[in-house]
C-alpha cells in the first residue's frame, strides 16, 4: 500500500461522499470506461429488436403521411389524442435531466454527480422524441417550418399570444440549452476517452467532443465559470417549459383544462415521470456493468425520495382539481370530473390514479426504496401512470366538450399505437448507442469527491 | 489511405515548446511548487490536472471569470430581440385578435423570456470556449495522457539558464518527473 493510501482515510480527510477513501482516480477511469467499447451479444440483440420496432413505426408513419391523418384514431371533436399525449409525456420525461443536472447543482446536492449524465442524456433524447410529435400531428410534417416565427408572403406573422407559438419558443430553447449543457458536461470526460482510445476514428471522435481539452487551469476556470450559468439559466427554463406546455391546455376554455393549477401540476408531474425513468435506466446500467459502488443504494434511495415527493404533489393536484370542480361555480367542470372517473374512460383515470398516487406510497418504506427490483417495477408503473395522466387530461376533456350531446369515444388506432411504440424505440436507440459510446457517468465530477493525494496530512 | 488520414487527424503533430514540465502526484506538492514559481516571477505558468484543485487555484490567485458579463450581454440582447420581434410583428400587420391590445405585454413576455435564455445560453457557450481557449487542435503546453487520469502537470514557459533554475525548483518540490523542452 502506498504512503497516500496508508495515511488517507475517511476519518483524516472527512467524508468522501459514498465512494471509499481508498478508491483512486485511475480506478474510477477504469470502471467508467468498462462500459465503452464494442458491444456484446445481449446489447446487439436488444438493439436489433429496438431497430425493428423503430422500423415498424417508420413504415406506419409513411403510411400515415401518404394516406393522411384519417388513419389515426381522431374522432371529432377529439382532434388531439395519442400524439399530443406522447408529446407531453416525452417533454415531461426530458425534464428530470435538467432538474438533476442544473437545479441540484445549484443546491449543491452532491448525489447528483453519480446520476446526472444519464439523466441529461435522457433529457436530450426525450426532447428529440417529443419534438417529433407536433410534426406528426400536423399531418404534413414537411410544412413543419411554418411553426418558425416568420411572416407569410402576405406579411402576416404567427400569433405571439398563442400558447402554441410559445411552445415553439420553449421547446426549441429547451432542446438547444439541454443539448449544450449535455455536450459541455462531456468535454473533460471526452478528453479522458480520447486519451484511452486505441482506434484513430474513435480518438478523433472524442477529440471533437473534447474540443481539444487538456485540463489547464485556464480551461477549468472558464469551464466552471460558464457551467454555473448554464445551470442558472436551465433552472428557470425547466419550470417555464413545462408551464408553457401546460398552457397549451390551460389557455383554452375547455372543462378540465382551464385552470391556473396546470403549470405547477404539470411541472411536478414532469419531474415525477422523469425521475422514475432515470431510475428505470440506472438500475439495469449499474447492475449490468457492476457499477453499484459508483451509483450506490444511497443515490438510488435519494432519487426514489424525489419520486415520492413529486408523487405526493401530483396526488395533491388531483385532489385539488376535484375540489375546485366541486367547490367552483361551473357545472360543466363538475360534470367533466365526474365523467373522468366514472364515464367511458374510467379505466384510464383509475390506472392514472393508482399508478401515480397510490402505488408510489410504498416509497414511504425504506426497504422498498432500497430494493432495486421492487423500485424498478414501481417506477415502470409510474411511467405507465404518467402516460395515462396525459391521455386522461387530453382525451376526456375533448371527448365530452361543453355540449354533452357530442360526446364520443376515441379509440387509439393501430397507426397511433405503432408510432407510439416507434417513439419509445427511437428514444432507446439513442440511449443504447450513448451508453456504449460516451462516458455515462461524469468522471470529472465524481473525481472531485474522491480523497485527493496529499503528502502532508490536512490540518 | 483513410486510416492514414484518420491517424493524422487524431494525432496532430506536437507543437514546438520551450520550457519545463513538472509532473506531480501530490496536490499539496503541486500547490507549493506553483506558489514558489509565482514568487520567482513565473506568471505565465499553466497547471494541467484531471480535476480543478482549490489549493492550486488559490496558489495561482485566479480572479473571477469574465464569462458572466458576456452571458449577461447575450441575455440582454435576447430579451430585447424577443420583445422587439413580438412588437414588430403586431405593428407591421396591425390586426386585433380576440379583442386584445396590439402590444400585449404579458403574453409577449413568454417568447421574450425564452429568447433571453436562448441567447444567454449560446453566448455563455461561446464565452466559455473563447476565454478557455477552446477548441484547441494543438495543445498549448506539452501534454501527457496522465493529466486526465491522476497526475498534475506544471508547465513553465522559459529557456536557457532560467529553465535550469525552474527544473531545480520543481525537483525541490518533489516532482515525480521533470522534462526540459528546448
Amino acid at each position: 500500500m502506498s504512503e497516500y493510501e496508508a495515511s488517507m482515510t475517511a476519518e483524516t480527510v472527512g467524508v468522501t461522499e459514498h465512494l471509499p477513501a481508498s478508491y483512486t482516480q485511475k480506478a474510477l477511469n477504469d470502471d467508467v470506461f468498462r462500459m465503452i467499447g464494442w458491444p456484446g451479444r445481449i446489447w446487439w440483440a436488444v438493439f436489433i429488436l429496438d431497430l425493428a420496432i423503430l422500423l415498424t413505426g417508420g413504415i406506419v408513419l409513411r403510411n400515415q403521411i401518404v394516406l393522411g391523418l384519417g388513419v389515426a384514431g381522431y374522432t371529432r371533436p377529439v382532434m388531439w389524442a395519442a400524439y399530443i399525449t406522447n408529446f407531453v409525456f416525452w417533454v415531461g420525461i426530458a425534464h428530470c435531466g435538467t432538474l438533476v443536472s442544473a437545479v441540484l447543482y445549484l443546491f449543491r446536492s452532491h448525489f447528483r454527480r453519480a446520476v446526472y449524465r444519464v439523466a441529461e442524456a435522457m433529457t436530450v433524447f426525450g426532447v428529440l422524441t417529443a419534438a417529433l410529435f407536433p410534426l406528426l400531428h400536423t399531418g404534413r410534417p414537411w410544412f413543419g417550418y411554418w411553426l418558425v416565427p416568420y411572416p407569410s408572403q402576405r406579411g402576416l406573422w404567427p400569433n405571439f399570444r398563442s400558447p402554441l407559438e410559445w411552445d415553439v419558443f420553449a421547446v426549441t430553447t429547451y432542446l438547444t440549452i439541454s443539448s449544450i449543457f449535455f455536450l459541455v458536461g462531456l468535454i473533460p470526460d471526452a478528453a479522458v476517452a480520447r486519451d484511452r482510445a486505441k482506434h484513430p476514428a474513435m480518438k478523433l471522435l472524442y477529440q471533437v467532443f473534447s474540443f481539444g481539452w487538456i485540463g489547464t487551469n485556464t480551461n477549468w476556470k472558464y469551464y466552471y465559470g460558464g457551467y454555473i450559468f448554464f445551470a442558472a439559466m436551465a433552472t428557470p427554463l425547466v419550470f417555464s417549459v413545462h408551464s408553457v406546455v401546460s398552457w397549451d391546455f390551460a389557455m383554452a376554455q375547455t372543462p378540465g383544462w382551464h385552470s391556473t393549477l396546470f403549470a405547477p401540476y404539470f411541472v411536478a408531474g414532469a419531474i415525477f415521470s422523469g425521475v422514475a425513468m432515470v431510475i428505470n435506466l440506472l438500475i439495469p446500467i449499474r447492475k449490468t456493468f457492476k457499477l453499484e459502488h459508483i451509483v450506490t443504494l444511497d443515490h438510488m434511495e435519494k432519487l426514489s425520495k424525489l419520486v415520492l415527493l413529486t408523487s405526493n404533489i401530483v396526488a395533491y393536484s388531483y385532489l385539488t382539481e376535484f375540489f375546485i370542480a366541486w367547490y367552483g361555480p361551473s357545472k360543466l367542470e363538475r360534470d367533466l370530473f365526474w365523467y373522468r372517473f366514472t364515464g367511458h374512460y374510467w379505466w384510464a383515470a383509475w390506472i392514472m390514479f393508482t399508478c401515480n398516487a397510490l402505488i408510489p406510497l410504498a416509497l414511504w418504506f425504506k426497504p422498498v426504496r432500497r430494493n432495486m427490483l421492487v423500485l424498478f417495477i414501481l417506477c415502470l408503473f409510474v411511467n405507465v401512470g404518467m402516460w395515462f395522466e396525459r391521455f386522461v387530461i387530453i382525451a376526456t376533456s375533448l371527448a365530452r366538450p361543453v355540449d354533452p350531446a357530442v360526446t364520443v369515444y376515441y379509440r387509439m388506432s393501430w397507426t397511433e399505437a405503432a408510432i407510439t411504440a416507434g417513439a419509445f424505440a427511437w428514444f432507446f436507440m439513442f440511449f443504447l448507442i450513448f451508453v456504449r459510446l460516451l462516458p455515462a457517468f461524469s468522471i470529472a465530477e465524481i473525481k472531485e469527491t474522491l480523497t485527493m493525494p496529499m503528502r502532508r496530512k490536512p490540518a | 489511405m483513410i486510416m492514414k488520414l484518420l491517424n493524422r487527424l487524431a494525432n496532430p503533430p506536437e507543437g514546438k515548446y520551450h520550457g519545463v514540465m513538472g509532473v506531480f502526484y501530490y496536490v499539496d506538492d503541486a500547490a507549493d511548487a506553483v506558489r514558489t514559481l509565482r514568487q520567482a516571477g513565473h506568471r505565465r505558468l499553466s497547471v494541467l490536472s484531471p480535476v480543478p484543485h482549490h489549493q492550486i487555484e488559490r496558489a495561482l490567485e485566479q480572479g473571477l471569470s469574465l464569462v458572466r458579463w458576456v452571458t449577461f450581454c447575450g441575455g440582454a440582447i435576447g430579451f430585447t430581440a424577443g420583445m422587439s420581434l413580438c412588437i414588430y410583428s403586431v405593428l407591421s400587420y396591425p390586426m386585433v385578435t380576440g379583442g386584445k391590445e396590439l402590444i400585449s405585454l404579458p403574453p409577449f413576455m413568454i417568447p421574450t423570456y425564452e429568447s433571453m435564455i436562448l441567447l444567454g445560453g449560446l453566448t455563455n457557450l461561446l464565452a466559455m470556449l473563447a476565454l478557455g481557449r477552446l477548441p484547441q487542435v494543438r495543445p498549448r503546453a506539452p501534454y501527457d495522457p496522465r493529466f486526465t487520469e491522476d497526475r498534475i502537470g506544471i508547465w513553465v514557459p522559459c529557456s536557457g539558464v532560467e529553465a535550469e533554475r525552474v527544473r531545480e525548483m520543481l525537483r525541490g518540490h518533489e516532482a515525480e518527473e521533470v522534462r526540459l523542452y528546448e
